[in-house]
């Protein structure tokens, strides 16, 4: 039971009835969604679930943890391509897709291990982090830009280079009678919103914790954590598997949802679009950053449908202002807001 | 024979890419050595410089003129980003990447909107020379030129002139630079003008060498982070060392493997030094105090 | 026994010699403090023996044990615990927060609320506990970091400048405070400029120089010397 104490404190927006009842609210809508829709679009839809949990990870790893990766998109590709060759090798029977999924997940977060045993046990931060971690998903696009020929395979997988990987099969659950295929349909739908209830729980529950003190205690002060006992390098290196392995998660979602993964989805473009989901939300809380990456997904996406052109150039202002006016996040500025008005009617609501 | 041939084969290589390397990074080092801003909007400095020279040139100017209306067309487009963007960040360093980068993708797709997917460009003059079996480009021994001209008067202009000091002074501890009389926004602006300008000199020079799109910052600018990152944060003990080292490391990778691994090559380089020298080479030569 | 030892320790900087081959000795329940003028290798020393620095050549025992290569979460763990000069606090967080993070592995979970509003009392910061620790005056800050520090349950206590910026009541309350901490058993080590705080709590004082030891004794003793009159003064030209 102390442990579901977790769920807010202070390291997470929002607690007590109003809060709980609003997210009660919003599960509650969010479950209801495909009674009113159409099929075809509640499948697309499940797109931006897809990415959430790729804002919630570096939301994590920057927004709590002060580390800047440029290249969470390098997990997002590796765990996409894992998927792609062990589904496309085993097939999707007995369950061997969620096995599959499992895998890929593992294989980020093995990548994550090393590279941030390199890069925290190497003392390297700031800039050079950055750099680094840009640099390790720069040149995993370009290595898989060039395995177009047909010896570039991984068993019955084939690399395709530059053109991506296809034709792998959905994430099936193994059920009595005959499996579900996870096409982007309404099961599918359900699928990934429980996933992400869970994760986000699970995070603030890990944030709250004395774990999460001594993570933003190392973000704030790295040397007066230090001093305190604490071997950051461990701590950093946690949060960041922790991170890199959701980004995983998003990289197997996103690769079964559309049976396709492209080394671009590992270049610069799109490494850069995470950091302006989170840092246009709130990068340092999980409500903030998830209530942002949905809204600039879906304007995103709103653009490109009508606009195609000016999508990037109102994500590239969005993030700039954000910076100057708001840099703790506009969303995480107008929740502040919000909370501060309804903190000021207590004796109203008879408590 | 068909060794000295080779050698040569290298060694133009090798020059090659530290041409490069020095020119697209030089501007960086200046910027974050100096101010410790990083700034990832560096290669549209850059195209801003080959879009204009290149426009210049088809207007009629003679190259030489062309080219440094490129560089100052984007050293004013820099003061103007420094002092609408850059400047309330100084306290805020990581800010300053990702605000940057903002600026990076408004302008790479603004350019698109306005001025289309190519623009038509200029071709190299000069023609080739052989030396054995392999043919070269004059121009690029040009550029090679450049580049060394262009470490040179860096080289004179911060050690030299008063600007050069009073930057530095300016830099290091603004606020009893501003007690001098310093006008340190100034400084700041011209600073970072004079790392922008340095940027839209490098995409003069190479713009008669490529095909004109808004995305070409995007060729110059992994390369020249690399460069400024492994050499640290001074320009003539760190920059051009690494550019050195990393141009031979580029060079032997794409001889060997081609393009591709070269480029890979160069950023596996920095992963390394960076483990071994976290303050790249200039600072592992002054062993800076921590 | 003495709880701290260095022996030979030096440290260059490239071609400056910081800390130049220190034999020190701290004695178990003591109260030192090191003085001595501006660059004289103080906060130098303090880093060697917090390992935020690697010495050149040399060692350092705590207790007894050779702690030279030992990373800095080490040492800590050991019962070693720094105050900086400049308040290493978590200005983002709240007061309460700030010592529940010092707290929370060197009390078992149960009396760790009631350790911090022990501690809170201690450091006249109970009503103050739920501002952001960015918000409190520089004494409170400094007082919260002691704080902090002292919650490790230390037996060799590290103090970089604790009363700098402080008010003359302030420094005052700090020397009580230091004064208390050594009742309980706690070893002290702290850099000082302000004499008079010395002169409060001080059983013994080292002076350095150019990174050398240059004096040690009683506070009488250091200040009826000439020769270290002449060192703050610039007078001295030391070989």
């Amino acid at each position: 039971m102390k442990t579901l104490g977790l769920l807010q404190g202070p390291q997470t927006l929002g607690k007590g009835k109003p809060f709980w009842s609003a997210f009660t609210l919003v599960v509650a809508l969010a479950c209801a969604y495909p009674l009113f829709a159409d099929g075809y679009d509640v499948g697309n839809n499940v797109y931006f679930f897809n990415w959430a949990f790729m804002a919630l990870g570096l939301s994590l790893i920057w927004g709590y943890g002060g580390t800047l990766s440029f290249g969470q998109t390098a997990f997002f590709g590796v765990a996409g391509y894992t998927y792609g060759v062990i589904s496309i090798n085993f097939g999707d029977a007995y369950g061997l897709t969620i096995f599959a999924l499992v895998a890929s997940v593992a294989a980020a977060a093995l990548l994550a291990a090393a590279l941030g045993y390199f890069l925290f046990f190497g003392r390297i931060s700031g800039v050079f982090l950055g750099i680094v971690t840009l640099s390790v998903t720069l040149v995993l696009e370009r290595f898989m830009a060039q395995t177009a020929g047909p010896e570039w395979r991984v068993g019955a997988a084939r690399l395709n280079g530059y053109n991506g990987m296809g034709g792998m099969p959905s994430l099936t659950i193994p059920w009595f009678g005959s499996d579900i295929v996870l096409f982007p349909d309404v099961q599918l739908y359900y699928f990934t919103l429980a996933l992400l209830i869970a994760c986000y729980l699970g995070l603030r529950i890990l944030v709250n914790s004395r774990f999460g003190n001594v993570l933003v205690a190392i973000r704030e002060n790295p040397q007066r954590a230090e001093m305190l006992g604490y071997d950051i390098r461990v701590y950093q290196l946690v949060t960041f598997i922790i991170g890199s392995a959701l980004a995983g998660l998003s990289g197997v979602l996103y690769t079964s949802w559309g049976n396709y993964i492209t080394p671009a989805s590992m270049g610069m473009t799109a490494a850069a679009l995470p950091i302006v989901w989170v840092a246009v939300g709130g990068r340092s809380d999980l409500t903030t950053t998830l209530i942002g990456a949905m809204l600039v997904l879906a304007g995103f996406q709103a653009l490109t449908i009508h606009g195609s052109q000016y999508a990037l150039v109102v994500m590239g202002a969005l993030l700039v202002l954000t910076v100057l006016i708001a840099p703790r996040g506009l969303v995480f500025g107008l929740g502040t807001l919000v909370a501060a008005l309804v903190n000021r009617k207590p004796k109203r609501q008879g408590e | 024979m068909t060794v000295l041939f080779s050698i040569f084969s290298f060694l133009y290589q090798t020059g090659d890419a530290f041409a490069f390397l020095v020119l697209s990074a030089c501007g960086l080092a200046i910027i974050f050595g100096m101010m410790g801003v990083i700034n990832l909007a560096h290669g549209e400095f850059i195209m801003c410089g080959a879009y204009v020279c290149a426009a210049a040139a088809r207007a009629g100017l003679p190259l030489p003129i062309a080219i440094l209306a490129g560089a100052l067309a984007a050293g004013f487009a820099g003061m103007v980003i420094e002092r609408i963007i850059i400047r309330p960040l100084y306290d805020r360093p990581l800010d300053t990447i990702v605000a940057t980068w903002g600026v990076s993708m408004v302008v790479t797709q603004g350019t698109l909107i306005l001025l289309g997917s190519t623009m038509p460009g200029t071709g190299t003059p000069f023609g080739s020379f052989t030396v054995g079996p392999y043919s070269y480009s004059v121009y690029r021994v040009v550029l090679m030129v450049a580049a060394l001209g262009t470490l040179g008067l860096l080289w004179v202009g911060f050690t030299k002139t008063r600007f050069g000091v009073l930057a530095r002074a300016t830099i290091q501890v603004p606020h009893i630079a501003q007690a001098l009389g310093v006008n340190t926004g100034l400084v700041y602006s011209l600073t970072f003008g004079l790392g922008a300008a340095l940027a839209g000199l490098a995409g003069g020079l190479y713009a008669p060498t490529m095909t004109l799109v808004p995305t070409m910052g995007s060729a110059f600018v992994v390369e020249a982070f690399v460069t400024v990152v492994v050499g640290g944060a001074d320009i003539f003990l760190g920059t051009a060392p690494a550019a050195l080292v990393l141009g031979a490391v580029k060079a032997s990778l794409t001889s060997w493997q081609g393009q591709l691994a070269g480029q890979i090559g160069l950023l596996v380089a920095v992963i390394i030094v960076i483990r071994i020298l976290p303050r790249g080479i200039s600072g592992w030569i002054l062993r800076e105090r921590t | 026994m003495a709880i701290l030892e260095t022996r030979a320790l030096n440290k260059w900087f490239g071609g400056l010699h910081v800390t130049g081959g220190v034999d020190f000795a701290l004695q178990r329940g003591e109260i030192h403090c090191l003085i001595g003028p501006n660059g004289a290798g103080k906060s130098t020393l303090f880093r060697l023996i917090l390992g935020e620095h690697l010495p050149t050549s040399g060692q350092i025992l705590y207790e007894g044990n050779d702690i030279t290569k030992a990373k800095s979460f080490e040492r800590i763990r050991r019962g070693i615990s720094v105050k900086f000069q400049v308040p290493g606090i978590f200005k983002a967080l709240s007061v309460r927060q700030n010592l529940q993070i010092a707290l929370q592995h060197h009390c078992p979970p149960a009396e760790l609320d009631g350790e911090i509003d022990r501690l809170l009392e201690f450091l006249k910061l109970t009503e103050a506990r739920h501002q952001l620790a960015g918000n409190l005056s520089h004494g409170q800050k400094q007082w919260l970091e002691i704080g902090m520090a002292v919650g490790l349950k230390p037996r060799l206590l590290l103090l970089d400048e604790p009363t700098a910026g402080m008010t003359p009541d302030e420094t005052a309350a700090t020397g009580e405070m230091v004064q208390a901490l050594n009742r309980d058993g706690v070893t002290v080590l702290a850099v000082e400029h302000d004499m008079a705080f010395v002169r409060q709590i001080a059983h013994k004082v080292t002076v350095l120089h150019f990174g050398k030891i240059f004096a040690q004794g009683t506070i009488n003793e250091i200040v009826a010397d000439e020769r270290v009159a002449a060192i703050y003064l610039g007078d001295a030209t030391h070989a």
